[in-house]
């Protein structure tokens, strides 16, 4: 086996992707076909569906109905992936280079909150963000806030939500990155006379880049199709976002074609945003450079 | 609506004949020619479909090895039972929750363990899970779904249910309450068997917005409720309601009224007097004082009376909505016998009171109030007086039922009513 292994060496690697490979085929690619099929359908499901490549207006009537939801989508995605980002950088800062003795226990906290149920979070969100809630409570009692002030049921409850529970894949790729940077490079920096403020900016900035790119692909793109948090913590037709409309398409009206060409219309969007940004960003020379 | 019930599939009907002798195959087919199920898997749906109604006693644990040639061979209870319900909707032993005291009564009666599944939250999600099998003429893993009326009368009209038996089912066929038989969509009374029935209607904290009686109420910006008023997103419910409101049938409701009602719901929620579409979890914003008066069913205020005693629930004096949760035996289920030893065992009296004490809904089945009455628990016997679980006459003539909406009213309806809820 060793001798066949040694003389076909060439074939490893594909033995190594083949796992990983068939996994994508059947539980990506395939059900990509399938519903890219159903996104030129037209016609009830009690009347049947049929195919026709005429119905390419699936796409542009979704975009025009539900351009709304979707541009919602877009701004809730990038609030709480800023939200995230904000919230995220000091916190794996402060864990890379000022925790000590405490850092696998500050990265356990980090982590800590995805031994409960995803859907016991948001739930338990509803409570903390409720009208006399944890947070809303007290203030009311206090007077610092009017009685008929609520955040449940509004945008800030869905980004809130989301910001949430991103956190941890912004903060574990940040925390990475900037664990790596050889500490004497800053230390050079101060050398040559670099205030701590431009050595930061010139230094740990530039070599975090990565950690922060992939911080913000793993927040922004499942945030843009996220609906479970619009559907627990908005309710209400001034927060849905475009999952909440796919969701609803399929299940609740059997639209299969309108819900699959909006999926498409998400998976292509986000597609190219994210190689807008890349480019912006330069990461992969970055990640060259640094590989 | 008895007249637009047929409409639905008459389409279906005509193409029958056409295609194939068998009414089943003729549907089966049809659907596959058209592309629903565009898949390989469409050739082989006419037989099988054809083949699983074949032996109409004759339930598939009777593969033992008796002769099928004989003229009837009893069958005998299997050894499990698959039957998907809806959350809360069976009662529960106080002092073991998860066991159900009717559950336990029926293995140790048959012998046969009770897979019992709280899986069903929506009736259209819960059929899309089942649908994939019954397009293919195959078993659902299900013995026993509990849906609503309009997915009942779907769901048969599609032919994917299995005949009860009403030889195997003598309570159920003496004890139906006589205003849920001979429905249009079931006129011999031997597809579905109702399990529940219930009222939608105004629920509210008295505490806080008072005593309310008028569906005008969650159009009025009243500092007391305004922001914390919901809706149902069922859209049979809080269109009907509406309909009500505007004075209109939702009995003959038509495309028109959809629309009527869809821009009186919108003033409402541009008024900021409404807050949430919800489903279920109406009840936990009510206990904790984020939600104070909305559209509500009967049943789930009674139960959450027990945490917050100044809930109330109104039929509102525009009238309210009545609808009924039915047991089907989807076509092809491996334990249909046993499925129906189920049903009848539920339409017993006592068995019924059992359950109707826990749910608090409206029982399908005659004796139950009597059972209940007497009740040695002095509270459980007092539920027999209950009008929101015994509803007399008066209570039922203010309610009305939602239409049978034909495939493409139906289609509009819920357009409609997903897109004023923003998806």
């Amino acid at each position: 086996m060793t001798a066949l292994l040694r003389r076909y060496h060439f074939i490893v690697p594909y033995l190594l992707l083949t796992p990983g490979l068939i996994w994508l085929a059947i539980f990506y690619i395939y059900p990509s076909i399938q519903m890219f099929i159903s996104s030129f359908w037209s016609g009830s499901l009690e009347h049947g569906f049929t195919f026709s490549l005429a119905n390419v207006h699936n796409y542009t009537d979704g975009l025009s109905r539900y351009q709304e939801q979707i541009v919602r989508s877009v701004f809730f995605a990038a609030a709480a992936t800023i939200a995230t980002f904000l919230i995220s950088f000091p916190l794996a800062y402060t864990i890379a280079f000022r925790a000590g003795q405490y850092k696998n226990l500050l990265l356990f906290l980090v982590i800590a909150p995805f031994f409960t149920s995803f859907l016991l979070r948001v739930i338990s969100w509803r409570t903390i963000l409720g009208d006399d809630g944890l947070l809303l409570g007290p203030l009311k009692s206090a007077g610092l806030v009017s009685d008929d002030v609520r955040i449940l049921a509004t945008p800030v409850a869905v980004i809130s939500g989301i910001a949430y529970n991103f956190l941890p894949f912004m903060t574990l790729p940040i925390y990475v990155s900037l664990e790596k940077i050889d500490k004497r490079l800053l230390e050079a920096g101060q050398d040559l006379y670099a205030t701590p403020w431009s050595a930061f900016r010139k230094i740990t900035l530039p070599l975090a880049l990565p950690g922060i790119f992939a911080g913000t692909l793993l927040t922004f793109i499942p945030a843009m199709g996220d609906y479970v948090n619009a559907e627990l913590l908005g309710q209400t037709p001034a927060t849905k976002m475009i999952g909440n409309v796919v969701q609803s398409r399929f299940l609740v009206n059997n639209d299969y074609p309108t819900a699959a060409a909006l999926s498409f219309i998400l998976m292509a969007g986000i597609l190219v945003a994210v190689a807008v940004y890349a480019r912006l960003l330069g990461t992969e020379e970055l990640m060259s450079s640094a590989g | 609506m008895s007249e637009q019930h047929p409409s639905l599939f008459d389409r279906a009907l005509t193409r029958r004949r056409m295609l194939q002798g068998t009414a089943l195959a003729g549907v089966a087919a049809f659907l596959a020619a058209c592309g629903t199920a565009a898949q390989s898997v469409a050739p082989s749906v006419a037989p099988s479909v054809a083949a699983s109604e074949a032996p109409s006693s004759g339930p598939s644990q009777a593969a033992s090895p008796s002769p099928a040639a004989s003229a009837t061979p009893k069958p005998s209870p299997a050894a499990e039972l698959n039957f998907a319900n809806w959350p809360l909707y069976i009662d529960q032993d106080s002092s073991n929750p998860p066991k159900s005291p009717t559950l336990e009564g029926f293995t140790k009666k048959y012998g046969t363990k009770v897979n019992y599944r709280e899986t069903i939250n929506a009736n259209e999600d819960f059929f899309g899970t089942i649908r994939p099998a019954l397009e293919a003429g195959q078993d659902t893993g299900w013995d026993l779904v509990v849906l609503t009326d309009w997915m009942a009368a779907k769901i048969i009209g599609l032919g994917w249910v299995e005949t009860i038996d009403t030889a195997n089912t003598p309570a159920f066929a003496a004890n139906e309450s006589d205003n849920l038989r001979n429905q249009p969509w079931d006129p011999d009374n031997n597809k579905r068997a109702p399990w529940q029935s219930g009222m939608t209607g105004l629920g509210f904290d008295s505490k806080v917005v008072g005593s309310q009686t008028s569906m005008a109420a969650l159009w009025t910006a009243d500092p007391r409720w305004k922001g914390k008023v919901w809706l149902l997103n069922e859209m049979r419910d809080t269109i009907g309601l509406t309909l009500l409101k505007l004075g209109k049938d939702p009995a003959t409701a038509t495309n028109a009224d959809c629309d009527a009602a869809i821009a009186e719901i919108k003033k409402a929620l541009d008024g900021g007097v409404v807050r949430s579409f919800l489903g279920n979890d109406y009840k936990e914003g009510l206990i904790k004082g984020d939600l104070v008066l909305g559209t509500a069913w009967s049943g789930d205020i009674i139960q959450a009376q027990l945490e917050k005693a100044s809930l109330k629930f109104v039929i509102p004096s525009d009238g309210g909505m009545i609808w009924t949760d039915n047991m089907l035996i989807p076509k092809g289920a491996a334990h249909k016998y046993t499925a129906e030893l189920m049903i009848d065992y539920v339409y017993d009296p006592t068995i019924a009171a059992q359950i109707a004490a826990y749910v608090q809904y409206v029982s399908p089945v005659k004796g139950s109030k009597e059972a209940i009455a007497k009740n040695a628990d002095k509270t459980v016997a007092a539920l027999g007086q209950n009008p929101l679980m015994f509803p007399d006459a008066a209570t039922l003539a203010k309610t009305h039922i939602f239409k049978a909406l034909s495939a493409d009213e139906d289609k509009y309806f819920n357009d409609q009513f997903s897109t004023l809820q923003g998806n």
